[in-house]
């Protein structure tokens, strides 16, 4: 080590050269970045709910639309004029190249949609608008047709015709379009808003609520930049002073970021949305590396031990490098064990919090000495007191007064945590990541009002033989499973090739109600289609049902994709399907659709909570005691981060914030910078053990030194995860303050609760 | 001199059409429409639909079909599959635009005799990728504006290549086509290649027709492959055993027929 450290302090020049070609090259690699919304890249590849979204798109097309809502509260939607408008926008939208709109389910609005209707002596197939109304009188007749038909009512146009949607697919694999989507029709709207005062348009679907990300995240990050250095900044120079104190750290850790976003893009791995807080994790945490170096180099340099500048630098070098060292490890770990989750958001994000912070443990070793050794060196300030000296002095009476008073509140505190943790929730919820206010978030709210809902969750049922689907009682089945569905006050509604061959059976017998039920025969079913394929379009169907009637799909539209919900249904459902449809008839029964695969991430979710805590907070355990070793120390060692755990996903709990992509990663987050905190802290109450001085001497000489250490780095860490308080989207900003409580708990218990364990016993516990 | 000039000017402009031997797109298109196919058929048809994924759902009929003056009749039973068999439908064929065509089809499943609604000519046929004016033994001239853009060889053959654009933007969107462009033998005068674009203006199918066959002195494809770029659905239409001018009855073309079946010959 020694040699290296000697080494780099004869070449600085080169050191910093290097520093910089590095980041040049890392900077030139940033513009590989690619940005990953699609929610179902988000699930591990082997997932069957990643798997059931290919084989849909690919078999019954894809379920994810572009929804426009038009509500007009007034006239309602049954006018010529909003007729016009509808049929207008329809045409549009079928003009542009971002859609594709080859079939009926392609593009669905009232100017598409078609009516099935009995005749004397045949079957009529016709637009509900063919032609634009031109009186009210007729607008009206289209809505009777609409409530007659009912197979749309709700889905296209509300039941009370205040309001109808059009829903059309984006281009297939054109999901680097979708934020354009977004812009297209925003502005639009804005044109048609400007000629229509008294309609009101909102625009969601799944496409577009990935595009918003795919908007606000490389924003987010731009915004947040800017923020957590300014901090950064202000905090540097309370405690420096000097512009080598603000500028040399700051350079540190955004090299280390670099760095880190750099290797990503060269690695081809993907932003996330909650990759976004990468950077602001990356320098809170890498930042504390820098000031112990620069903090120790001035404290060595005021008190004059090594008039030589080189020398003195070899010194923090080697006193700094097993502890940085240490930390950075402990740390790492933490986050190295999110890689125990599934979902590769998650993974990477742990992977490359752990690069990040390696990142800025090299550069505060490279970059430190080489600038200090070029820099002039300056006379020393005049000591002056730290800034929080008369806290500290305080905090350390407190302690050795009312131990059993600081014992009684973490008593407390971690009661009412255990009871939060109970009431722990899970929500991979796509539009809830949206703030309330949040534009995207109001249209699909008010879209799930009028509307059978936004959000999909699909069943394909696969009879296991040609023309399967035609059978009378598997037709009957779909009808029974749907009406199970639609039970259920969150889904809006359902649909399948079932309703329209029963519309067909109604239709050719005269429009007699009672036939409205599946066709009698397998025959009359395949008969039925083929006349329907005389008037209507191939593809009709082609969602429904794949050509050869062997499988079938049944759509449902839900009013909400909280998780919760699916998962209750999916429940429920499943005796239902297993009687139905049961495998040892051949059938095999698939779920899909957003809604499923946010089922599944929420799963994922809570497994991956469960083993990524209990083995980081093993690993960390190992790491102690091997540290330490001492059994005794490394629990204690445990105990603030622990608790600064439980009161994480207690307050959680008891708040009523929900487990999500962003707030998983709390847990291991403390953990992994909590622990420092802990090492640092025994590290010097061991030195002051080993000194003989008594306990009292002890705790309040390990609280002047390390304590001022331990609150400056709580202080960059809660203000950099405040800054997040900022962020547009919901977890972000739920995991900024929840981080900034916690390390606030976690800091508390270091300084407070550490030395009363420690006091307990006849003999005090030596360390 | 202006005397002069206006003098050879309208000497000129009234040579013109006897110097020039270049037909127009739309002197080929008549040729193709005059070509003599035959007062009635008989002839077996094998509809082979093809999904992207390779799926293939197959049909065989048998279909009868006769002239009227421009207008034409066909009667077509369903021999393939099992749960569409004996299922037949009725064509009456009016060239009169105004004048939409008549179709009944018969379920047996039902035993009842359907009406058709009519269909726009863009609409697609059967589950097919052909539409209602693809169908058509040949398109409706005077809807379309013809221009011969040049020559080419097809497999061996000289054709014309003559684009057709619907003349307003209402056939546009009633056919779904932009644009076609057909590529006629000139020996045969018949075309074995059809491209069409979509309103958009985009590459949307191609028809090929291939194995083409004297039969009974006329000359027939047996074989006509429609493939959609867009969608890769494809459909291949195979025909065999064709019999022409072989007289059919007009009593072949009624209800009571369609509702008797067939029973082969």
């Amino acid at each position: 080590m020694h040699r290296i450290f000697h080494w780099i302090l004869r070449h600085p020049k080169i050191i910093l050269l290097l520093l910089l070609v590095t980041t040049g090259v890392a900077v030139s690699q940033m513009r590989h970045i690619h940005i990953e919304t699609d929610v179902d890249a988000m699930l591990p590849k082997h997932s069957d709910a990643y798997i059931n979204k290919k084989v849909l798109d690919e078999r019954f097309g894809s379920s994810d639309v572009v929804i426009i809502g038009i509500i007009n509260e007034k006239e309602g939607i049954y006018t010529p004029e909003n007729l016009a408008l509808v049929q207008e926008l329809t045409d549009w939208l079928g003009e542009q190249d971002l859609f594709q709109t080859l079939s009926l389910n392609d593009l669905l609005s009232l100017s598409t949609i078609k009516d099935i209707r009995g005749t004397d002596d045949g079957l009529d197939v016709t637009l509900f608008m063919d032609g634009l109304p031109e009186t009210i009188a007729e607008a009206k007749q289209v809505q009777a047709r609409m409530h007659a038909f009912g197979i749309y009512e709700n889905v296209i146009a509300s039941a009370d015709g205040k309001g109808t949607i059009i829903a059309v697919r984006p281009m297939p694999d054109s999901r680097d379009q979708y934020a354009k989507i977004y812009d297209l029709l925003q502005s639009k709207v804005k044109e048609l808003e400007a000629s229509h005062s008294n309609d009101s348009f909102f625009i969601s679907g799944r496409p577009i609520i990935e595009g918003v990300f795919g908007v606000y995240m490389p924003q987010e990050m731009k915004r947040m930049q800017p923020i957590i250095m300014t901090l950064l900044v202000l905090l540097l120079y309370i405690s420096f002073r000097t512009p080598r104190g603000v500028f040399l750290p700051l350079a540190a850790v955004l090299i280390a970021e670099i760095w880190t976003l750099g290797t990503m893009a060269a690695f081809g791995f993907n932003i996330y949305t909650i990759t976004t807080m990468l950077p602001i994790l990356i320098m809170a945490i890498g930042i504390a590396d820098a000031v112990h170096f620069l903090s120790r180099e001035r404290l060595l340099a005021h008190y004059g031990k090594y008039s030589h500048q080189k020398e003195r630098i070899i010194e923090v070098m080697h006193e700094l490098w097993k502890p940085m060292v240490m930390t950075s490890v402990t740390t790492g770990v933490g986050f190295l064990s999110m890689l125990s989750s599934e979902l590769p958001p998650i993974q990477e994000f742990g992977i490359f919090a752990a690069v990040g912070i390696t990142y800025a443990l090299i550069v505060t070793m490279l970059l430190f000495p080489a600038a200090l050794m070029l820099l002039p060196e300056k006379a020393a300030h005049t000591a002056r007191k730290p800034l929080f000296s008369g806290y500290i002095e305080w905090s350390s009476q407190a302690i050795l007064n009312y131990p059993k008073r600081i014992m009684l509140i973490f008593a407390l505190l971690t009661t009412i945590s255990v009871i939060g943790i109970m009431r722990l929730g899970v929500d991979a919820s796509l539009v809830a990541q949206f703030k309330p206010n949040d534009p995207v978030r109001h249209a699909d709210t008010v879209l799930n009002e009028y509307f059978s809902g936004t959000t999909s969750l699909d069943i394909m049922i696969d009879t296991g033989k040609e023309n399967g689907l035609l059978e009378p009682v598997f037709l009957q089945h779909i009808v029974d499973l749907q009406k199970e569905i639609e039970k259920d006050p969150v889904v809006g509604d359902t649909s399948s090739i079932s309703e329209f061959l029963m519309l067909m059976n109604k239709a050719l017998h005269a429009n007699n109600p009672a036939y409205n039920r599946v066709p009698e025969s397998s025959d009359l079913a395949a008969q039925y289609l083929l006349l329907y394929s005389f008037s209507g379009a191939p593809d009709d169907f082609e969602t429904f049902m794949t050509g050869d009637y062997r499988q079938a799909h049944i759509r449902i539209n839900m009013k909400t994709d909280s998780t919760h919900a699916v998962a209750m249904m999916l429940k429920n459902l499943k005796i239902k399907t297993d009687v139905w449809f049961p495998s040892s008839a051949g059938y095999q029964v698939e779920w899909a659709g957003t809604g499923f695969t946010l089922h599944r991430l929420a799963q994922m979710i809570i497994a991956g909570q469960i083993t990524s805590l209990a083995l980081s907070i093993l690993a960390i355990f190992l790491l102690c005691w091997w540290m330490f070793k001492r059994l005794l120390i490394a629990f204690i060692a445990m105990i603030p981060v622990s608790l600064a755990v439980t009161v994480n996903y207690g307050t959680m709990g008891n708040v009523g914030i929900p487990l999500d992509l962003a707030t998983a990663l709390t847990g291991a987050m403390v953990l992994g910078i909590g622990v420092d905190f802990a090492i640092h802290y025994l590290h010097r109450y061991h030195e002051e053990s080993i000194a003989d001085h008594s306990y009292a001497e002890s705790v309040v000489n390990t609280n002047r030194s390390v304590g001022h250490a331990i609150l400056f780095n709580t202080i960059v860490v809660v203000g950099g995860f405040l800054v997040l308080l900022s962020a547009a989207l919901y977890p972000q900003m739920k995991l900024g303050a929840l981080i900034a409580a916690t390390m606030t708990v976690c800091y508390v218990a270091t300084v407070y609760l550490f030395p009363v364990l420690l006091g307990l016993g006849q003999k005090n516990i030596k360390v | 001199m202006i005397k002069q000039i206006l003098l050879i000017w309208a000497v000129l402009s009234w040579m013109q059409p006897a110097y020039s031997k270049d037909m127009t797109g739309l002197d080929v298109m008549k040729l193709v429409v005059a070509r003599d196919d035959g007062n009635d058929l008989i002839q077996h048809m094998k509809q082979r639909l093809i999904d992207k994924r390779g799926h293939v759902r197959e049909r065989l009929m048998i279909s009868f079909s006769k002239d009227y003056g421009e207008d034409s009749k066909s009667i077509t039973y369903f021999l393939q599959p099992a749960n569409v068999r004996d299922t037949a439908m009725l064509t009456w064929d009016y060239a009169d635009d105004n004048h939409d065509d008549d179709q009944w089809l018969y379920l047996p499943a039902l035993k009842k005799v359907r009406r058709i609604s009519s269909s726009d000519r863009g609409d697609y046929f059967m589950g097919t990728d052909f539409t209602f004016e693809d169908i058509k033994s040949t398109p409706t001239l005077g809807d379309y504006q013809w221009t011969l853009t040049g020559s080419e060889t097809i497999r061996g053959t000289d054709v014309w290549v003559v684009d057709a654009e619907p003349k307003s933007k209402a056939l546009k969107k009633n056919m779904g086509y932009s644009k076609v462009r057909y590529y006629v033998r000139k020996d045969i005068q018949m075309y074995i290649k059809v491209d069409f674009w979509d309103i958009k203006g985009k590459e949307l199918k191609h028809l090929v027709s291939t194995d083409i066959q004297k039969v009974q002195g006329i000359w027939t494809a047996m074989q006509g492959v429609m493939s959609n770029v867009q969608t890769h659905h494809r459909t291949e239409l195979t025909f065999s055993e064709q019999q022409y001018n072989t007289d059919l009855s007009n009593r072949m073309f009624s209800e009571r027929m369609l509702k008797r079946g067939y029973h082969g010959q």
